[in-house]
């Protein structure tokens, strides 16, 4: 293996070069490199970013706007912290190409108040682009405008969650809406918007100078690009790595130095709970969803107190806007309880739960309520040692 | 001498317009100024904005960041999720609240400091964390968070 690592390389290409080169494309053939490129979003969710680029520059409506999604709140993620201290021109120069491609000529930065610390150096990198002509009025003397204003959330994890970061940004209580409409076509304050992860935009400028097919193919066969790897818990080197997408999580762990491994949390508490036993398996939109998000649990853990913390997560950070979310994480958390206290014994009696989490991925109005069961149903079925019944391990 | 709650309404006001998407830029900032968030504030966006009292309540106690209780000149929020479970956030937070005498969710009598859990603070890689303010405080240990908390003004 090479030198993998692209956006956390010593090497950083010149500031500007990127947009100076997509300012000398036309905005379509911006859009289709990007979307050549198969880059999916790094928020989570991986949806193909030159798709909903391609859709916001269609929209009809003015006054367009690009969003970056600073409010990392997943539990167990910290890479777009390290992205947002070392690398923040690199954020903004992918958010002008961003407002370039889809026809936009200002940028908001959704940052989460607890990163309020990190505020100096981006507005420190503003500064220096609209010296450089590389934001503001008249981009590198051309006709194309696109400045960036930074704004904060006030603590909530799900204003993450981009249309209850939209409503956030319009002043009002961060409850995820309705889809459709969708952002491209009305978001913030009913205008086309686009609404992508801090590590998203990082990626922009290189695809730009490279092209979509070097990016294609730093990827490990159908993925494409490299990804950010935030790895916490029991490990000798906790910190944020860079691996080719669709690398496997027994590489990663090798890496950060995971010698005793119980379990592994992959993809952050709304993700997957993995055993050794499946170390194998792919960090890629094709089978573990790589939010980038990995805590590593080692064999002196107690799996049932992790869940617990889990379940506490999701029922403080519910919205509360719909049933199955805001009471279903409510009894997960009591079923946990009941497990750990002796209460509950067997699998026959959480049978009702696993139901009950059924209903939740279904029922539930945004990813909070439709991913917070997956830790439940995973501790539950691969870690549980019931006392009594015929299930558990 | 902090402003008037009014004063700093007025002030915001100037600053983010007086426009819907306003309400939280301004409610931050009188959070911000006076550790909490007065019902003369709420009522003052209110009008300024043009919203019912009750829609700005429900922006405000939507965000953990945002209190209608009077805090401390000093908050600290102390990360309870995994990771700092993991490394020792129970010792830590038993230490904060010997030092100060009061419990998560409390204020010291003499208003120098409020105490509060909170969730990831993405500081994991070097758990357990805590803000004090918008300073992060990391790796933890029981004695180092005493020192810290000892020396708030
Ligand atoms: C509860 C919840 C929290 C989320 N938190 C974040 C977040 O902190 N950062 C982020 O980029 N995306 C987050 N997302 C995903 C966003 O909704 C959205 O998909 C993403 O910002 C789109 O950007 P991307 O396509 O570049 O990934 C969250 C989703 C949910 C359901
Ligand atoms: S799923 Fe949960 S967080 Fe999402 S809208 Fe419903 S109650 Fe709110
Ligand atoms: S778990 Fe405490 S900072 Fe992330």
């Amino acid at each position: 293996m090479g030198e993998t690592r692209v956006l956390t390389s010593e090497k950083q290409p010149e500031v500007g070069a990127a947009l100076e080169k997509a300012l000398g494309m036309t905005a379509a053939d911006v859009v289709f490199e990007v979307r050549e490129s198969g880059m999916k979003g790094r928020g989570g969710a991986g949806f193909p970013v030159g798709i909903k680029w391609n859709l916001a520059g269609a929209a009809s409506g003015a006054d367009k706007m690009v969003i970056c999604n600073a409010d990392e709140g997943e539990p167990g993620t910290f890479k777009d912290r390290l992205l947002l201290e070392k690398y923040p021109h690199r954020i903004l120069e992918g958010m002008a190409i961003a407002g370039y491609a889809i026809g936009s000529a200002r940028g908001i930065i959704y940052l989460r108040a607890e990163y309020r610390y990190l505020v100096p150096s981006i507005m420190k990198a503003r500064e220096e682009l609209l010296e450089k002509k590389l934001l503001g009025r008249s981009i590198l003397g051309g006709g194309f405008d696109f400045d960036i204003e930074m704004r904060f959330g006030a603590g909530a994890y799900v204003c993450g969650e981009e249309t209850s970061l939209i409503e956030s940004l319009e002043g009002k209580r961060g409850e995820p809406r309705n889809k459709p409409p969708f952002p491209v076509n009305s978001g913030y304050l009913g205008r086309p918007t686009i609404v992508n992860n801090v590590e998203t935009f990082v990626n922009v400028p290189l695809i730009i100078l490279n092209g979509s097919r070097w990016y294609r193919e730093l990827g490990v066969g159908d993925d494409a690009g490299t990804k950010l790897f935030s790895v916490s818990g029991d490990v000798k080197h906790p910190g944020v790595y860079e691996l080719p997408m669709g690398s496997t999580i027994g590489e990663l762990l090798e890496i950060a130095g995971a010698e005793d491994v119980q379990g592994v949390q992959v993809g952050g508490a709304s993700g997957t709970t993995i055993t050794p036993d499946e170390l194998d398996r792919r960090l890629s939109f094709g089978d573990l969803p790589p939010g980038g998000s990995v805590i590593v649990f080692d064999s002196s853990r107690d799996m049932m107190a992790v869940l617990n913390n889990f379940m506490e997560f999701f029922v403080h950070e519910s919205c509360g806007q719909c049933t199955p979310c805001r009471e279903g994480n409510l009894r997960l958390l009591d079923a946990t309880r009941s497990v750990r206290s002796g209460e509950i014994t067997g699998m026959e009696e959480l049978k009702e739960f696993f139901v009950l989490a059924d209903i939740m991925k279904i029922g539930s109005k945004c990813g909070l309520g439709q991913t917070s069961p997956n830790c439940f149903v995973d501790i539950m079925t691969k870690f549980a040692r019931l006392s009594g019944g015929k299930g558990g391990i | 001498m902090s402003r008037r709650p009014v004063e700093i309404v007025a002030s915001a006001v100037e600053e983010y317009g007086s426009g819907r998407e306003a309400v939280l830029q301004i409610l931050t900032r009188v959070n911000g100024e006076l550790g909490y968030i007065p019902e003369e504030a709420m009522k003052a966006v209110a009008a300024a904005v043009g919203v019912s009292d009750a829609e700005v309540y429900g922006v405000v106690s939507f965000y953990s960041f945002l209190s209608v209780k009077p805090r401390g000149r000093n908050i600290i929020r102390i990360c309870d999720t995994v990771t700092c479970g993991m490394k020792g956030f129970k010792d830590v937070v038993a230490a904060i609240e010997e030092e100060l005498g009061v419990g998560v969710g409390e204020t010291t009598p003499d208003g120098r400091v409020s105490l509060e859990t909170t969730s990831c603070l993405g500081l994991c890689d070097q758990a357990p964390a805590m803000l004090v303010n918008d300073t992060p405080y990391i790796r933890l240990t029981p004695e180092e968070a005493r020192r810290i908390v000892a020396g708030l003004e």
